[in-house]
């Protein structure tokens, strides 16, 4: 379980691992009630990638919590390995847009945080750890507090933590948008290096068309008013991931598409509606598609 | 007097900052500067008082009050030690209690809801305006002094300890319920530590403001403590031994905030955002 090899059991795609269908959510507020998501079904086999791409405001983090057991759906099913999702889950990993490191403790014992949380016997974990933060390229920084890491190396503690209690899924909430882009594509690598070595599911969600074409073996398109899924396509290029496939006309033609497909559903610089009463979005829309 | 009372006052911060500065590795001017500028005061008022002849009922030069309390060390001790002892066991339970009202308003919002208007009124009161019925209700003794201690210290402490477990990030609690993490883990990995920086203002302000409440009570009531010689002392014009007093309670009020300051530092070792 804690052994670094990759794992040679991910056979080809099986059963879903991840399975919505269905899912609606309307978040009931002081105001008027506000639809996220107005019907969403994917399923996501063991071992794959998949990205939820969209306008601010379409819901995707909304589904993302709600795969995570952290927000409850209005109507529909998620399913987990077979089992519906009630509550968080010791087999999840999240990483959010924000670190969120503990500021006092040092990148390692921030990694062995769910450690620690879980019970798990912590020194059965250290050598994990260590290893982790190797692979990310922090090693040497084992004993550096987050605020004396960069926003880079801060997100990459944070993949390490994610990581550290081998959950079977990863959830990614925009991980890297608040990355320059030069760091944005390197931890892009980086993510696809480490995933290479620790197959994992991956539900990742992001503002930018490049990133997902690149990262994902599929991309989910998310938008509409109210939101639903409006394209699941594959993304054809071969693994392991280089950013010269970002070169490739192919590559450019499927940035196309997707954009064209969230421009259709959304028309130029309008706001992606969450349902009655959310016109006050800011700056939501297909504009903000990167 | 006006001048006793700014002493206490720079006493009071000196030690905070002072610890403070030499972490930073800012150099000695920044010690030796507001030190030096106390002696010229010093200084200034010894030559005053040299100088204009003036009544040492008035105005004893610093010198006589180094010399009374060199001479007399074992009566300013003697009432020394009452009033620390109370301080520090007013400033111990107004620490507990308001922690424990803290946590309870973090945690209830029908308590915080009931609570926190009750507390701001409260604070609104002039506390030192209901010490004479502290000592109604609990007699002459250490305990009207203690609890009236604990009356005006623990506010501080609620405000800046609630203000801390509240002041957690949300993203940080997302993180603990997707890990399954029960409510005390959370105190305990998150809550607590973020708000320990929080909870030592507080308790800086707590500690000055118990000392406060002690000398007020032993103004009213007491047979021994500083508060009751500076009384006992201004009553018969000896002006001399109640500013030695007042030196005596500087201090011990440096003494208390300086464990403060050292409980602090101790914690910081473990819950500092800065590398050890
Ligand atoms: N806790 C909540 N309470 C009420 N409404 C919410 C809540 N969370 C999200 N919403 C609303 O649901 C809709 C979808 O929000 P969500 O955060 O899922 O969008 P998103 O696609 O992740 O957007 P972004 O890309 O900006 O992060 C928005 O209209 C938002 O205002
Ligand atoms: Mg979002």
């Amino acid at each position: 379980m804690l052994s670094l090899a990759p794992k040679a059991d991910v056979g080809p795609i099986e059963t879903a691992l991840v399975s919505v269908a269905g899912v609606q959510k309307t978040y009931f507020t002081r105001q008027a009630p506000i639809q996220a998501v107005a019907s969403a079904s994917v399923d996501v086999a063991r071992g794959e990638f998949v990205s939820l791409l969209g306008p601010s405001g379409c819901g995707k983090s909304t589904l993302l919590m709600m795969i995570a057991g952290l927000e409850r759906p209005t109507a529909g099913s998620i399913m987990l390995a077979g089992a519906p999702v009630a509550a968080p889950r010791r087999d999840i990993g999240i990483i959010f847009q924000d670190a969120t490191l503990l500021p006092w403790k040092s990148a390692l014992e921030n990694v062995l945080f769910p450690v620690r949380i879980l019970k798990l016997p912590i020194e059965a974990y250290r050598e994990r750890a260590h290893e982790l933060l190797k692979m990310v390229g922090l090693a040497g920084f084992e004993h550096k507090k987050p605020g004396e890491l960069s926003g880079g190396m801060r997100q990459r503690v944070a993949i390490c933590r994610a990581l550290i209690h081998d959950p079977e899924i990863l959830l990614m909430d925009e991980p890297f948008s608040a990355l320059d882009a030069i760091t944005r594509d390197q931890m892009n690598v980086a993510l696809s290096e480490i995933l290479e070595t620790y197959r994992k599911t991956v539900i990742f969600v992001t503002h930018s068309i490049r990133e997902a074409a690149f990262l994902s073996d599929r991309v989910v398109v998310m938008g509409g008013r109210p939101s639903t899924i409006i394209l699941d396509k594959a993304m054809p290029f071969p693994r392991p991931r280089r950013f010269e496939i970002e070169e490739t006309p192919e590559f450019t033609e499927i940035c196309r598409e997707l954009r064209l497909t969230i421009e259709a559903a959304h028309g130029h610089g309008q706001p992606a509606s969450g349902g009655t009463g959310s016109g006050k979005l800011a700056g939501a829309g297909a504009s903000n598609i990167e | 007097m006006a001048k006793a009372t700014i002493g206490t006052e720079t006493g009071a911060i000196l030690p905070a900052s002072g610890a403070s500065r030499f972490r930073d590795g800012a150099g000695l001017s920044r010690f030796l500067l507001p030190l030096g500028l106390a002696l010229v005061v010093l200084g200034a008022w010894q030559f005053y008082v040299t100088v204009s002849q003036i009544p040492s009922v008035i105005l004893p030069s610093p010198v006589s009050i180094a010399r009374y309390i060199a001479a007399r060390y074992d009566i300013l001790l003697m009432h020394a030690i009452p009033t620390t002892l109370e301080s520090a066991a007013g400033f111990l339970l107004a620490l507990l209690l308001g922690v424990a009202i803290a946590i309870l308003i973090t945690y209830s919002t029908m308590a915080r809801e009931a609570l926190y208007p009750n507390l701001i009124f409260f604070q609104l009161i002039p506390k030192i305006a209901l010490a004479p019925l502290f000592i109604i209700w609990l007699g002459v003794g250490s305990q009207s002094r203690i609890a009236f201690s604990v009356f005006i210290a623990f506010f501080p402490v609620v405000i800046a300890t609630a203000a801390g477990l509240l002041s957690v990030d949300r993203g940080m609690l997302r993180l603990c319920r997707s890990l399954t993490a029960t409510e005390w883990q959370v105190f305990t990995h998150v809550r607590f530590p973020m708000a320990l920086p929080h909870i030592f203002s507080g308790m800086k302000i707590a500690i000055t403001l118990a000392i406060i409440g002690v000398i007020i009570g032993e103004f009213i009531t007491a047979q021994a403590g500083l508060g009751y010689l500076i009384i006992f002392a201004t009553a018969r014009a000896d002006t001399e031994v109640s500013m030695a007093a007042i030196v005596v309670l500087c201090i011990c009020g440096l003494l208390l905030y300086g464990l403060v300051a050292l409980a602090e530092t101790i914690a910081n070792r473990f819950y500092s955002a800065d590398s050890r």
